[in-house]
């Protein structure tokens, strides 16, 4: 099954030295450098403060990017959420997102698929590279990057009506015309709630459980075949076992798709991410990356003081 | 075999569900109620019958039953005691049917939780009520029907009501024996629903009941289906329903469309700036504006200037401009209680924002919109001033054909009979009122029906 049936980002096809087609060569284009080397950003023209880089592990692993965040800044009127953010979002791999409250990690989640495009007063400079382009740029259409990167809520969302629609409407809007029924299923059991809530396709999305509601969020943002999926807190309103269902659809799910998740739980990113970020907002209230390596790395041998403070439970 | 055990332990101790089919309690008791009070109200009328015989019997054929009991003219046609009998044997039906709930409840100590104490309380303590006004309802009509028989010259004109029975119409025999029912059994069917906590309580059953009887107790058909007349008798308010229906509907269609495209405008595609607040100001503003100021403009603009003449459409779109204001800052704020996640959500799956608008935000918000609209238009209904002051009509004898027509609505007419100087048309001009009040009523009723039946919990 093709992943790129919707055919490609409407404003401009991506280079295809760049951006090779997103399933056929993944694998065997030679994988970038793992981690974002100064002359990166000084290439695209981001001017990077040597002050504020982030302390990196070296990658042993081979590993394509998905995304490349140079030097992200988001702003909401006159105030700065997060200051020039660097990192590398790994494909094929969850990234978790971790730090305390108001360092900025929901900003710049909603600043990979142009969320924040949606608020008044909210800006954003720096650059993220996605197949090649910039997808901050305002040729971009940006409903085509919210097409290709999906989105998971804090708050389960489904739309007020029937888990069918719930899941074929992203894929209808978009022009999908092969078999719908099939697509439904296949979302449905990707997003492992098909078994639950096959004999009632026709019920509210909204009669359903907390987690199956989030699940069905899932179903909702595979259905329309995203290359990335974006997870604010996927499961902060959910109880532990809910929890541990839609962690573990993380794990089943970064086989395909690419995996990006805001967390408060320290154990959370411990199970489900490959790779960990850690931000932290200064004096100021600005949001500012601290470290970015693989998850292991983070949570053993962090090589900046703050991280351990805050995995070590320092930070409260 | 130990595999089965647990299960059929399971079963044996769980509490069962019983699925209620067919009618509700609720509903049976009420129907119940019906058909024991009309029974009874048709063997009163029999009794009454026997005592008129009775009456001619032992007076030689020559005393009515008016004679023996010694009555006046304006007394009651119906005996006291019957219109008591026809309300106590329905109380000494249903008393034991609840009295045994209740004690059933007490004795298998479920007294706290049993809602059957709840609604024969509520059955219970609108009784009296109910009597009341089926009491008031008798009186009422014994004196119209004595008045009635008086105008007509029934010869003995005794003021019994089965006197009139000869003369009466089908329609006036049937109302007659229904009209004293329907208002009681509304207030006792809103006393169910109301100590009915199961179920979201509704009032619309009382409602119609209430609407039905006013109906009944003021309304002849014929003064829907005549034109207007010279004589007070004949004069109808036909012209006058079809013309508001007709200006209605234009103006539903003329101000519905740009008043919710503006609310969208404003809500959904408009920035924060000076203009769009001062739009908003100015929207506020315009619903305060006297009725008469839109009059005249619709006068020099549709009239004069579009030339639209004194016709429906000049009074349609007089009408549209009037309630837009209603009907924008109604169809915001139902657009407004769309939470911003359902727009994210939609967003987040590559929705453009026309798609969010409408596959999400107006179909959750339409409820809220048409409320908005119907109330909108009760108002439209009721107005006079700006259609005086267009110069429509207030003795149309025929229907308007096209938009083009002259036109009168509802107020208008009454506006007219009023300044009669004939108490005939007085009089017809408050059954006109009434009228009115009934399709603003509706109108209303709609309305918030409307609104409790879209509402989302989110």
């Amino acid at each position: 099954m093709s992943r790129n049936f919707f055919g490609l980002m409407r404003s401009s096809a991506p280079p295809a030295t760049e951006a090779p087609d997103a399933i056929g060569s993944e694998r065997a284009a030679p994988p970038p450098p793992p981690t974002m080397k100064q002359d990166d950003a000084a290439s695209a023209g981001v001017h990077l403060d040597p002050n504020l880089e982030a302390v990196r592990h070296d990658f042993t692993e081979e590993v394509d990017m998905a995304l490349k965040l140079r030097g992200v800044s988001a702003f909401y009127g006159s105030f700065q959420a997060i200051d020039r953010m660097t990192m590398p979002i790994p494909r094929n791999r969850v990234t978790a997102l971790i730090g305390p409250s108001g360092c900025g990690k929901s900003t710049l989640l909603r600043c990979c698929n142009r969320m924040n495009d949606l608020i008044p007063g909210a800006r954003i400079a720096g650059e993220i590279e996605f197949e090649g382009r910039n997808l901050l740029d305002p040729t971009v259409d940006a409903v085509d990057v919210r097409r290709r990167i999906g989105m998971v809520f804090q708050k389960p969302n489904p739309f007020p009506k029937s888990i069918y629609e719930n899941v074929a409407f992203g894929a209808r809007i978009n022009g999908y015309s092969g078999d719908m029924d099939r697509l439904v299923e296949d979302s449905l059991r990707r997003a492992a709630l098909w078994d639950e809530v096959k004999d009632e396709l026709d019920k509210s999305g909204l009669a359903l459980s907390g987690g199956q509601q989030q699940r069905l969020c899932i179903a909702r943002a595979i259905a329309v075949q995203p290359e990335i999926i974006l997870m604010d807190e996927p499961a902060s309103a959910l109880d532990p076992v809910a929890t541990l269902k839609i962690e573990d659809l993380m794990r089943e799910l970064a086989e395909h798709y690419t995996i990006v998740v805001v967390t408060h739980n320290m154990q959370q990113a411990g199970r489900v991410s490959d790779y960990t970020a850690f931000l932290l907002a200064g004096e100021e209230r600005v949001g500012r990356l601290v470290e970015f390596g693989p998850t292991q790395e983070i949570f053993t041998n962090p090589l900046d003081q703050r991280t351990e403070d805050y995995i070590t439970g320092r930070y409260g | 075999m130990s595999a089965a055990m647990p299960s059929a332990q399971l079963t044996a101790f769980a509490p069962r569900i019983r699925i209620r089919r067919g009618f509700s309690v609720g509903f049976m008791v009420v129907a119940l109620l019906a058909i024991t009070v009309s029974m009874l109200m048709l063997g009163a009328l029999i009794v009454e019958i026997a005592v008129d015989g009775a009456a001619r019997l032992f007076t030689d054929g020559s005393a009515t039953s008016q004679e023996v009991r010694g009555g006046t003219l304006i007394d009651l046609p119906m005996p006291d005691g019957m219109i008591w009998l026809s309300w106590a044997l329905p109380v000494a039906i249903l008393l034991p049917f609840f009295g045994l709930r209740v004690v059933r409840s007490v004795l298998s100590d479920q007294f706290a939780r049993s809602r059957w104490i709840e609604r024969s309380i509520g059955v219970l303590t609108t009784l009296p009520v109910a009597i009341f006004v089926h009491i008031l309802y008798v009186r009422f009509e014994s004196a119209y029907y004595i008045e009635y028989a008086k105008a007509i010259g029934v010869d003995d004109a005794s003021g019994t009501i089965f006197q009139l029975f000869g003369e009466a119409s089908g329609f006036q025999f049937v109302r007659l024996i229904t009209a004293g029912l329907i208002l009681p059994l509304g207030i006792l069917a809103a006393g169910w629903l109301w100590s009915h906590r199961l179920r979201r309580p509704s009032l619309l059953l009382p409602a119609v009941a209430v609407v039905a009887w006013v109906v009944y107790l003021f309304l002849d058909p014929l003064f829907l289906s005549s034109y207007p007349s010279r004589v007070p008798a004949q004069a109808g308010l036909f012209s006058a329903i079809t013309g508001t229906l007709y200006m209605m509907v234009i103006t539903a269609a003329v101000a519905f469309p740009l008043g919710v495209g503006a609310a969208i405008y404003l809500e959904e595609y408009a920035r924060r700036n000076w203009f769009s607040r001062m739009i908003q100001v100015n929207i506020s503003n315009l619903a305060g504006v006297p009725s008469i100021i839109y009059g005249l403009l619709g006068l020099q603009v549709f009239v004069r200037v579009l030339e639209f003449e004194r016709s429906v459409l000049a009074g349609a779109c007089t009408m549209a401009l009037l309630v837009m204001p209603i009907i924008v800052v109604s169809a915001q704020e139902a657009l407004r209680t769309v939470p911003p996640s359902m727009r994210e959500a939609a967003y987040a799956v590559g929705a453009t924002r026309w798609q969010v608008i409408r596959f999400h935000v107006l179909p959750y918000a339409f409820g809220g919109m048409l409320t908005g609209n119907i109330l909108a238009m009760s108002r439209a209904i009721g107005e006079t001033a700006p259609l005086i002051a267009i110069g429509a009509l207030t003795f149309i004898a025929f229907l308007a054909d096209s938009p083009t027509d002259d036109f009168t609505v509802m107020p208008i007419q009454i506006f007219n009979w009023v300044q009669k100087p004939q108490s005939g048309f007085h009089e017809i001009a408050a059954s006109g009122i009434i009228v009115l009040m009934l399709v603003l009523l509706v109108m209303n009723a709609t309305a918030i029906i409307m609104r409790q039946r879209t509402r989302t919990d989110w």
